[in-house]
């Protein structure tokens, strides 16, 4: 009787000292994180999610949100709406995240961003493109970038410096391809640049053999592309098997990676790529910065950082930074607050300076000029002709922009070109 | 490839919406044998016939398991097979595109006035050969007899001591077969991703039913039809025809000739 007595006695002690010696630790903020980490978009999905984890571990080392730590949850949307919407409604009702991050795609961007809206919860998507999703008049809202950062510099490289004579226009069956193509087509057409040919395929074609027949017999000389990386691979490589050389290929999505490259190998030769960001290059003034994530990533992941990666960083540190700035202001962390906040947000990062337009599309997304997702697969022996060489010996000259192929390898840091 | 679809489904009235990914996973181990051991082309597809044989041999036994209706519940248990599937492959071998690069392969020749390249060649060969092989075993050998009767009748084959569950096991082990063959010269001719399966699962199915469910011998007539009618929407209409003529000339087909293109009305 007396022991028990005197256990009780001590387990009240050890539990009145814990709790008069444990500092009072202040609560995290919670932020959620929807993407496709699993099914067909899976890779770009783990790609946002690495640089989402290396801006909340960035702020989170520099004292988090006025001395509260940031906590990240993420969840998988398997790359399906239906699920992307469940997992928006958990982060949302349920652990009551105060703003929401990431998002691939706008099949699954507009679902999460309909329950963002639902509960009044700040959302800014990392990759989400289509015009329609800005123009539904949700407040919560915001993006980091958009189509027109795409469009007004590949319609410039088209019709002021590469004139083609005979241009195609293949754009993948996707709401952001179809409004990619028609817009590019909407510009070229106001600057007076003829197109011979647009057409629609569906992404992830088999085989891409009797469009390239067709285009060989219209004698395309330029050719823009807005399929997706699978796409880009099978198209090239087709194009140089059936031995048919376009003064130009162009396509804004999915070829600046590193992977995508090192899979071309040789067929890459002469393949150029459009990125807003890349580790050699970045924003005039933002050169430290990007320096930093690219130390933290690769110390985080083992690997070089892609433009997907920094896609997930900005829209993470955009969201922060105006948390950050509602908590200054001594105002509670409410879905207003914060939406006001990024409102008023002007922020300079490596890929962009960020600002909102009053739709929640960023202000100044811009791909950096010269632009150039551009194959040249110049002729190296077959169907070699003087005149097409000298054609693309212009066009390089007049870019300036023989930086990549370093020989038929791969070059080790393909970025490094400063001067862009 | 569809080749073995048509056999598994026809024997065993297994709906394998796995596949595509069954060839992928025979592509990513030929892949990764190329890759980090330098083994030639030639010497993965034991491997990849192994991998797929062992793998298969495992999928006929939780399929042998299901119960009536046994279309609708293989799709729901190999859909979910599917994306298992895929997600270990994007576990094991990441969602970047690898593709296995024989250079001979993309090299080009005339064959009577048409240009091929050495890999169009060597599919067309083999598909040539192997259904050559699968003919003559069906017709000429007696396990294929048995096959063939099961195919077109379950019940009356096991009435006639043909042990049907037998037939099962050797229909998935002939397709495991035929899909390690393909899944290592899917590899080379198309990119490896985890979620490639699809787009092969879809193409198997679509030729297994414009050549008729069980008609193995038109399969290739089948397969042959479509693309070059897919080829032709292409050139004279436009890319975006290219799914709508196919299915198209399926749902006509299904309309005038619901037994397949060279099949014959049941009497």
């Amino acid at each position: 009787m007396f022991c028990k007595r005197r256990w009780f006695v001590s387990c009240f002690l050890l539990f009145f000292l814990w709790c008069t010696t444990t500092p009072v630790v202040a609560e995290s903020v919670k932020i959620g994180e929807i993407n496709p980490l699993t099914g067909r978009l899976a890779k770009q999905g783990l790609e946002i999610h690495q640089g989402v984890a290396v801006a909340v571990a960035e702020v989170n080392d520099r004292g988090g949100l006025n001395g509260r730590q940031v906590e990240l949850i993420s969840r998988d949307d398997q790359s399906q709406p239906d699920v992307a919407i469940s997992r928006a409604e958990e982060l949302c009702g349920w652990r009551k995240v105060c703003g929401l991050t990431g998002g691939y795609v706008d099949s699954l961007v507009g679902p999460i961003s309909e329950v963002a809206k639902k509960y009044e919860v700040v959302y800014v998507a990392s990759a989400s493109l289509q015009k329609e999703l800005s123009q539904r008049e949700n407040p919560y809202f915001f993006r980091v970038a958009k189509l027109q950062g795409f469009i007004q510099p590949i319609c410039d490289l088209l019709s002021e410096k590469l004139r083609p004579q005979r241009l195609a226009i293949l754009y993948a069956a996707t709401p952001g391809s179809s409004e990619f193509a028609h817009d590019l087509e909407n510009c070229l057409h106001s600057r007076g640049t003829p197109l011979h040919l647009i057409e629609k395929f569906r992404p992830g074609t088999p085989d891409f053999t009797p469009l390239i027949a067709k285009l060989a017999s219209m004698q395309i000389d330029v050719i823009v592309s807005g399929g997706f990386s699978a796409d880009h691979l099978l198209f090239v490589r087709q194009l140089k098997e059936n031995r048919v050389s376009p003064m130009a290929y162009l396509g804004p999505f999915g070829i600046a990676y590193e992977s995508f490259i090192r899979e071309m190998g040789e067929n890459g030769e002469y393949l150029y790529s459009t990125c807003a960001w890349n580790p050699g290059i970045t924003q005039p003034g933002t050169e430290k910065l990007s320096e930093d994530f690219v130390e933290r990533f690769r110390r985080m992941f083992q690997r070089q950082p892609n433009t997907t990666n920094m896609h997930g960083y900005t829209s993470t540190r955009v969201l922060l930074a105006a948390m950050r700035n509602v908590v200054r202001r001594n105002k509670p962390l409410t879905g207003p607050n914060i939406r006001q906040a990024l409102a008023e947000l002007d922020l300079l990062l490596p890929m962009e300076r960020v600002a909102f337009d009053k739709h929640g599309d960023p202000l100044h997304y811009q791909h950096p000029e010269p632009l150039l997702p551009l194959s040249i697969p110049c002729p190296n022996g077959v169907n070699e002709s003087s005149a097409h060489v000298d054609h693309c010996s212009r066009i390089r000259h007049h870019l300036g922009l023989i930086l990549y192929p370093c020989g038929t390898g791969i070059c080790p840091d393909i970025w490094g070109y400063p001067h862009l | 490839m569809a080749l073995g679809f048509a056999l598994i489904f026809g024997v065993t009235h297994t709906f394998n919406l796995a596949h595509g990914e069954l060839l992928v996973l025979a592509g990513y181990v030929a892949y990764w044998l190329w890759k980090a051991y330098g083994v030639s082309l030639f010497f993965t597809f034991p491997a990849a016939i192994l991998a797929t044989l062992a793998l298969c041999l495992v999928l006929q036994r939780l399929f042998s398991r299901l119960r009536e209706p046994m279309e609708m519940n293989s799709i729901v248990l190999s859909f979910g097979l599917a994306i298992l599937l895929q997600n270990g492959m994007l576990f094991f071998f990441s969602g970047d595109y690898r593709l296995i690069h024989v250079p001979l392969l993309n090299q080009r020749f005339r064959l009577l006035g048409i240009s091929l390249s050495y890999g169009q060649f060597t599919l067309l060969t083999l598909s040539l050969l192997v259904l050559g092989l699968t003919y003559v075993l069906m017709r000429h050998t007696y396990l294929g007899k048995a096959l063939r009767a099961t195919i077109q009748d379950r019940e009356s084959a096991a009435l006639a001591g043909i042990n049907v569950s037998g037939m099962g096991i050797l229909a998935f082990a002939i397709g495991a077969v035929l899909i390690g063959l393909a899944g290592p010269l899917f590899g080379c001719i198309h990119y490896l991703y985890p979620t490639a399966g699809l787009q092969a699962t879809l193409i198997a199915i679509t030729i297994t039913i414009f050549a008729g469910v069980g008609r193995i011998g038109s399969l290739i007539l089948g397969g042959w039809i479509l693309g070059f009618a897919e080829s032709c929407a292409v050139v004279f209409l436009g890319a975006s025809w290219r799914e709508l003529v196919s299915a198209l000339m399926l749902l006509t087909l299904m309309a005038l000739r619901p037994y397949g293109i060279l099949g014959t009305e049941e009497k």
